[in-house]
């Protein structure tokens, strides 16, 4: 049905391709054949059940087709374009795609897309049985061949590793402290990682069995020897400071060094900053001094947060502007604002020093919305017993 | 991956929205405000620190709340304290009471030490975020009574307390005492220092209160096997 379907698809876009679009330089039918074929198979993405899609649709032949046209397709692109082929990456492509076919669509996935086979097609699996019908691995029958035979193999290791523990401790060289697994800054794979990597659906149930396995395995004291094997199942965190964007320092015209931190919010209140390294300490707020803009103490030791914790207290002019909130949101906004703007002169471990006090992230408490059938976010109407 | 670790970095609104809930994904760590963690070299940290660190280093930390400082006159028990004290949120005057309140303990002590002999002036504690800290410990509760139904009668049980329950219930006590128990005209502040006082020389009705809990779950003893946790 599909395949009925993405002919018609297939055609009425071929025409359309015919009569809407001149390309302007020399394009083979080639390419459009490839955009209007790959524009048929996007339906193959709404395919939920990997395992049991039943005998391989598409034969590594035609894979292997599929992306030779991809790559010849993408270099015509690139020349339609005016772009260098050579350097020519998927977020090129998608631009030039939803440029050349604009779409009012609000569906995603019901919109043009040109993506590499492996992302389209999904991930198949070799027919599982001879010629004679017998299948080629012993679990077959269990219907999820490759998620049982996983774990059959990581019990095996379990009992390899505390057959090696008993053997040590018939030699007498059995100790508690020998070298763990350092599973700190990574993860265990996601249950739709671990499906793609098996091919195959597994449920919630088989997942946490799964990751009850692993844990058992390395809870024996000598797992270290299965170290690859558990480390294959495992990603990695990426380190979160990397992820600040730290500005890079300006100079004026009197040669000192200046920065601004742009406009943080802090539930309706924004503030910006320009921090000046000229050594006097003074903060003026829209034009007044703080001290009579935040009569509050708090506020002002808000303000000094960030300073007095890198120890830079006197060493910044600050000139503020912030509107909207209260005084105490507004103070908050300022905060951070100064803290960004602190990130041009600081180095990268004072960066990340700043971020676990909690300095970098911008606060997303808001006010709670007011819900039908209450007076407000959480009083409710007075209880009247009739 | 990349794909289902941003939705955690998000502000998120949990999809079945409890009681006690936060914009915050439960993925977030809390911060830590105090300069002197970050300055002990890398050699000098326990391995529970060490692991803590890198545990910090690929996690998303909250935003400091905003009564939070590095500074050192900052203290979470008085902050607890002055957000119990606020009343329609008004921080400005929890926070003012309670300044006061500190200034007139101090100048109390003060006087008190003046007048004091030369072999007593030791023993007068004049710092009042000292006074203030010891007076609350001298209130805490050391076990409580929880009500528990068997029978269908209700008995008073003697129960454990956690820290932030004991701590909880003396500031609770503290500032019920000070508010219901003065002469209209004596101000907050006045009772509040007087009362601090009393319970820091283990005296007052906040400490008598605690006594008598204690009495209480003293007498109640022969039921302390209903508790069931």
């Amino acid at each position: 049905m599909a395949a009925s379907g993405g002919r018609t698809v297939g055609s009425f876009l071929w025409k359309c391709g015919n009569c809407c679009f001149n390309f302007n330089t020399v394009s083979s039918n080639l390419t459009r054949q490839v955009l209007s074929r790959q524009l048929c198979v996007s339906a193959v993405l709404h395919r939920k059940n990997l395992a049991a899609a039943g005998p391989e649709k598409f034969s590594e032949e035609f894979i292997k087709k599929q992306v030779e046209e991809f790559n010849i397709g993408k270099r015509h692109l690139a020349n339609m374009m005016g772009e260098d082929p050579e350097t020519f990456t998927q977020g090129d492509i998608n631009r030039s795609i939803a440029y050349l076919f604009p779409s009012g669509l609000f569906d995603k996935k019901a919109k043009p897309l040109m993506k590499h086979p492996d992302e389209v097609f999904p991930k198949q699996r070799a027919v599982q049985w001879g010629a004679d019908g017998r299948p080629f691995h012993f679990l077959f029958y269990t219907g999820k061949q490759s998620y049982y035979s996983l774990m059959h193999d990581t019990f095996t290791k379990a009992l390899a590793v505390e057959k090696h523990q008993d053997r040590l401790r018939g030699k007498d060289l059995f100790t508690q402290d020998a070298k763990q697994i350092s599973l700190v800054g990574s993860r265990w794979l996601l249950k739709e990682e671990l499906e793609e990597l098996l091919v195959e659906t597994i449920s919630e149930h088989d997942y946490a069995r799964f990751i009850q396995l692993m844990e058992r395995l390395l809870s024996l004291p000598y797992c270290s020897v299965e170290e690859d094997f558990v480390q294959r199942y495992r990603r990695q965190l990426e380190i979160q400071s990397s992820k600040q964007q730290v500005q890079p320092l300006q100079y004026d015209q009197h040669g000192v060094a200046y920065s601004t931190g742009d406009g943080k919010q802090r539930k309706t209140a924004t503030g910006t900053v320009l921090l000046r390294d000229s050594g006097s300490g003074s903060i003026s707020i829209n034009g007044t001094n703080y001290v009579h803009y935040f009569p509050v103490l708090q506020d002002r030791e808000q303000l000094m947060f960030p300073l007095h914790f890198m120890g830079v207290l006197g060493r910044f002019d600050m000139q503020c502007s912030v509107s909207g909130g209260g005084h105490s949101s507004q103070a908050g906004a300022l905060r951070l604002a100064i803290s960004r703007a602190m990130l041009s002169f600081l180095s990268e471990g004072q960066v990340e020093t700043m971020r676990q006090a909690g300095l970098l992230t911008p606060d997303p408490r808001i006010k709670e919305r007011k819900k039908p059938g209450q007076e407000g976010a959480r009083r409710k109407f007075t209880w009247k017993k009739r | 991956m990349a794909a289902s670790l941003t939705g955690l970095l998000k502000p998120w609104t949990p999809r079945v929205l409890l009681v006690r809930w936060s914009r915050y994904n439960p993925y977030y760590l809390e911060p830590g405000p105090r300069k002197e963690v970050y300055h002990i070299p890398e050699t000098e940290l326990t391995p529970e620190q060490k692991e803590e660190r890198e545990l910090k280093s690929v996690r998303p930390i909250k935003a400091a709340t905003n009564s939070v400082t590095s500074s050192v006159f900052n203290d979470p028990v008085l902050s607890k304290f002055v957000n119990m004290m606020m009343k329609d949120g008004d921080k400005i005057i929890a926070k003012g009471i309670i300044t006061q309140t500190l200034e007139n303990m101090k100048r109390k002590q003060v006087e008190k030490y003046h007048k004091a002999p030369e072999g007593k002036k030791a023993e007068i504690e004049c710092n009042p975020y000292a006074i203030f800290h010891q007076a609350l410990e001298n209130c805490k509760p050391v076990i409580g009574l929880t009500s528990i139904q068997k029978g269908g009668k209700f008995y008073q049980v003697p129960i454990p307390l956690t820290d932030n329950r004991r701590r909880f219930l003396a500031m609770k006590w503290m500032i019920t005492e000070c508010r219901d128990n003065k002469h209209r005209r004596t101000l907050m502040y006045e009772k509040l220092s007087q009362e601090l006082l009393a319970a820091f020389s283990k005296e007052g009705n906040v400490v008598k209160r605690k006594h008598e809990l204690h009495k209480m779950a003293e007498s109640n003893r022969a039921y302390a096997h209903y508790r069931w946790w």
